[in-house]
């Protein structure tokens, strides 16, 4: 599933307001501050300055209490090596692996297809079969029947009741997808191909009827002047994923962002008289979302107008895989193939979303302290995380039950920061 | 309370059943003579025990009449007819090594048998004198058959 954290960390562009440049004098003064406290090279690598803009007349988000419509939860297949994308024999049937993307799988689905598909492929199979219906088995399938392949999907739940459809649904990437060390270097390459793929991907389906994707301004809201995160190794844990099977800290996290930061749009700081909250620090980002009822629509009409079949069924161990008609197999399961494959390398990770009812015209996010909202075609996501300890929210934990008091608690603590400004 | 409208399932499905086959061209006696040949897999006891885990440990999530979620499988209907047709003891395997979802084998042998007996008794599967094993014994040679006709 997508991450529930959403928003990249925001890199605050301290000691330089980029406004301030385009005024004259204080520009200047504002120009040798930066000169003086930081390198020269971030000067040269500086972006240009955006235009002169204006405060932006923002509709408020409702978030009182009565508007929360849904509260879903989800578990994230985290595997310390990154997704599974290998390949077995069972029996004769050849399965490609696909699945244990943790808090990344909408974000990978493209990338990671293509490689599946095309290690299925390589036994040049006319036909094959995808078994399960998430996010990574349906993009899985059209992938296939791009490539010429005739699919058939198995699975116990179409898309809709999947745990992919329980994310957040915003691009993030390198959400809980890996730990840095068992997955080894070599992963970030791949990571890096899969997030390009898929991000060029989505970007095919910005526009088009219901807005299956779409960019929105996400506001990132500080009492305090907003600074990086940061997560070093705390030297006083011992304990790691290596002796326990679990990781012990967010410094054992994989971190591939900044492998795409070309592509994918930072944060920028918004002067105060472009604030439209009352808040007094904010950053202001674009942020990549998908809609889930829409994207699920596109994706499944492709599906079958491609001639593509499903079949409802169920799985109880990897022999009932050798006995479908079709000998190449993607599979597709997510945190299924725990059980299903018996692959305890696969780690849980909770997470849990709150759903506003939709508010279309106020098409933007906002993160202040530990809440998230992004307003999406099917509601206001809202996410109680907590960013000191970052990545290890939930891991280990597999309890899906829904806690409603949860993001209650999230509404009345963001209600405050989104108070209207004072004309 | 499912498990409560359940009580007395045998004689109630059979009934049903014969209702329902006295419409139907053919078959209805057939329908009859399978049910009355149902398997007895658990004992009444078990059921009852089994109810009380079921709501401590399984109804949080399944929901106190089984009925599930949008989101968590209800465990009637298309739960029964996906593991109907198989070894019970795949069931109970399953029950064992991945229930509750949260502390995944964590019921005992006995636990996982009472369940499994309640969730039997709730899908209209008739009590017996021999109770399931809490070992799982032998019951990999067991099919679980079709509940029969839903009432």
């Amino acid at each position: 599933m997508t991450d529930l954290y959403g928003m990249p960390e925001r890199t605050a562009d301290r000691g330089i307001g980029r406004r301030t440049i385009l005024r004259g004098a204080s520009g200047l003064v504002g120009l040798a501050g930066l000169q003086a406290c930081a390198p020269a090279r971030m000067v040269a690598s500086a972006p240009p300055a955006p235009l002169p803009g204006e405060r932006p007349r923002l509709i408020p988000l409702r978030v009182t209490p009565d508007q929360l419509i849904d509260v879903k939860c989800c578990i994230r297949p985290l595997r310390a090596a990154g997704p599974n994308l290998a390949t077995e024999l069972i029996g004769d049937t050849l399965v490609v692996h696909n699945y244990g993307h943790g808090g990344s799988g909408w974000s990978l689905s493209w990338g990671s297809a293509e490689i599946a598909v095309g290690k299925a492929l390589s036994v040049l199979p006319r036909e094959i079969a995808v078994v399960g219906c998430g996010i990574i088995g349906l993009t899985s399938a059209v992938v296939a029947q791009r490539a010429g392949l005739k699919v058939t999907i198995y699975a116990r739940e179409m898309i809709r009741r999947t745990r992919s459809f329980r994310a957040s649904g915003s691009f993030t990437p390198d959400s809980r997808v890996a730990l840095a060390a068992p997955a080894g270097a070599a992963f970030g390459d791949v990571w890096e191909q899969m997030a390009r793929l898929s991000w060029k991907a989505f970007r095919t389906y910005l526009g088009l009827p219901g807005n299956p994707v779409e960019f929105g301004d996400s506001y990132n809201l500080s009492d305090k002047p907003i600074v990086k995160r940061e997560h070093p190794a705390d030297p006083a844990i011992i304990a790691s994923w290596a002796n326990t099977g679990l990781p012990q800290q967010n410094s054992e996290f994989g971190e591939y962002r900044e492998r795409i930061r070309d592509i994918v749009p930072r944060p920028i700081d918004v002067p105060p008289d472009e604030n439209p909250f009352t808040v007094p620090y904010v950053q202001r980002s674009s942020q990549m979302h998908f809609n889930f009822p829409s994207y699920a629509h596109t994706l499944l009409s492709e599906f079958f107008e491609g001639g593509g079949r499903f079949v409802n069924r169920d799985f109880h161990g990897p022999a009932e895989y050798a006995a479908l008609p079709e000998k190449v197999v993607i599979n597709a399961t997510g945190y299924a193939a725990r059980d299903l494959w018996r692959d305890t390398t696969i780690i849980p990770v909770r997470g849990q979303t709150g759903w506003l009812v939709p508010q279309p015209q106020a098409n933007y996010g906002v993160r202040y302290r530990n809440i998230m909202l992004t307003s999406k075609a099917d509601g206001v996501v809202v996410m109680n995380t907590n960013p000191d300890i970052g990545e290890m929210l939930g891991v280990g934990d597999s309890m899906e039950l829904p806690d409603r008091g949860n993001i209650e608690e999230a509404l009345k603590i963001i209600a405050p920061a989104l108070a209207p400004r004072e004309a | 309370m499912r498990g409560q409208t359940m009580r007395g399932v045998t004689g109630a499905v059979l009934f049903g059943a014969g209702l329902l086959g006295a419409g139907l061209p053919g078959g209805g006696g057939a329908a009859v003579a399978r049910l009355a040949a149902t398997p007895a897999f658990y004992t009444e006891a078990q059921a009852e025990q089994g109810a009380a885990i079921y709501g401590e440990r399984c109804a949080m999530c399944h929901g106190a009449m089984l009925e599930g979620t949008y989101e968590t499988p209800a465990l009637t209907g298309k739960f029964v007819a996906n593991w109907a047709g198989r070894p019970v003891g795949d069931l109970y395997d399953y029950l064992g090594r991945a229930m509750p979802q949260f502390a995944p084998g964590s019921l005992s042998g006995e636990d996982n048998a009472r369940v499994l007996a309640y969730l039997l008794k709730a899908n209209g599967y008739r009590a017996g004198q021999t109770a399931l094993p809490a070992d799982g014994a032998g019951l990999h040679r067991a099919v679980l058959p079709a509940p029969g006709p839903a009432r």
